[in-house]
């Protein structure tokens, strides 16, 4: 644990929250799923944005306790919002509650829908871990049990990090596999990132964090849902769905970023 | 470089980039999502995205030169704009900061980013 904060007083990020980059020793780091404001029973809560942001980061909160780490030891977060005035308004002021001072390298999107279509913010983090690392190469957990195939956090303890470029359902000759058709782009997907995984000395076990942008999430779930529970067979990593307007090229339905863990 | 590139024949990029990169050693930094802001928190290139797009890449620059890197450093970059019809001007304008292969790289074309002005995010995590 040796947290670097760069270029930490320049003048634009002051007073934003958040700092330009952040670097650390990577012994031991852990990923969480992108979160939202679902309470005990999986429902969303009532209120709207503040509601929302605050039991978002209350999650997260107990994610990072249950890792032994703090908000000041976040290195990254990603904060999706899909109502950008309201997030201005007053979940902005949610996260600082919890933030306090801290400040780590973030990024912010405006995206169009999340898992539910009522959520209007998902937080996901990097954290910095104190400790010697594991025998154990990953540590995947859950702070609350819930229906989902995700973990909500997963620990890498000093293996290499594999950052995969976002897949999507090409062949090797550059032709799009499954135009107009989901399953068949959500099996491509998966084959290009397994051949990845395995050149690289992973395995699907081994991937750590998963981020899913699909054009349609309820596509998504009835037809690539199920081959991307094949892949990890019960395994499964931290992750995110997101749906977005577009992707590369307009025959792409979904592309999946994943970072995974070698030994 | 304290990182390998991973490729492979049964799975290629759909551009100049890298599929993979595996971490080999060194600190793992990351990049805030860079926009087109300059030092005094500016809007440059407003309406103009390859005016911002090279804007980005330089605070990327700035960023990664102040934790020991440079653009070489980049394992993965996401680049995230607001329409893709804006995508042949960011994409010479990173061809043109990136000598040879793009690390590798995700693009989305998201609905909005935190300032209407703004065109183009970009973030990265590096090997430094």
């Amino acid at each position: 644990m040796d947290r670097r904060e760069i270029l930490a007083d320049r003048p634009v990020e002051k007073g934003r929250g958040f700092m330009p980059g952040v670097s650390v020793n990577p012994g031991r780091i852990l990923f969480t799923a992108g979160l939202t404001g679902r309470d005990a029973a999986g429902n969303l809560v009532a209120g709207g944005m503040a509601p929302q942001a605050h039991r978002t980061f209350e999650r997260l909160q107990a994610i990072l306790g249950r890792a032994g780490a703090r908000f000041d030891d976040v290195v990254k977060q990603l904060v999706y919002v899909t109502d950008i005035d309201a997030y201005n308004a007053v979940g902005r002021a949610e996260r600082a509650k919890f933030f306090a001072g801290t400040r780590s390298a973030s990024t912010g999107l405006v995206v169009r829908r999340l898992a539910d279509p009522a959520m209007l913010i998902e937080v996901e983090l990097v954290v910095d871990l104190a400790g010697s690392p594991q025998s154990q190469l990953l540590e995947k957990f859950n702070a609350e049990s819930h229906p989902g195939d995700f973990h909500q956090g997963v620990i890498v303890n000093g293996g290499r990090l594999l950052y995969l470029a976002g897949q999507v359902a090409n062949n090797p000759d550059g032709s799009v596999a499954g135009v107009g058709d989901w399953r068949r782009q959500a099996e491509k997907v998966y084959e290009n990132i397994g051949h990845v995984l395995r050149a690289a000395g992973g395995t699907p076990a081994g991937v750590v964090k998963e981020t899913t942008w699909v054009l349609d999430i309820d596509a998504w779930r009835k037809d690539g849902a199920p081959v991307r529970r094949g892949f990890y067979n019960g395994d499964y990593p931290a992750s995110t769905l997101v749906e977005i307007p577009g992707l590369a090229r307009p025959e792409f339905l979904v592309e999946i970023e994943v970072i995974a863990a070698i030994a | 470089m304290p990182y390998s590139t991973i490729a492979t024949p049964e799975a290629k990029p759909v551009a100049n980039y890298k599929m993979a990169t595996r971490m080999e050693g060194g600190r793992l930094l990351y990049i805030s999502g860079q926009v087109a802001w300059d030092a005094g928190g500016n809007i440059v290139g407003k309406g103009d995205v390859g005016a911002q797009a090279r804007q980005v890449f330089e605070n990327l620059r700035g960023v990664l030169q102040a934790a020991g890197g440079d653009m070489q450093s980049l394992m993965k970059i996401t680049t995230y704009i607001t329409r893709i019809e804006h995508f042949p001007a960011v994409a010479e304008a990173r061809g043109a900061v990136f000598q040879g292969e793009l690390p590798a790289s995700t693009l989305i074309v998201v609905k909005s980013l935190f300032h209407p002005d703004f065109l183009i995010e970009v973030e990265g995590v590096a090997a430094v």
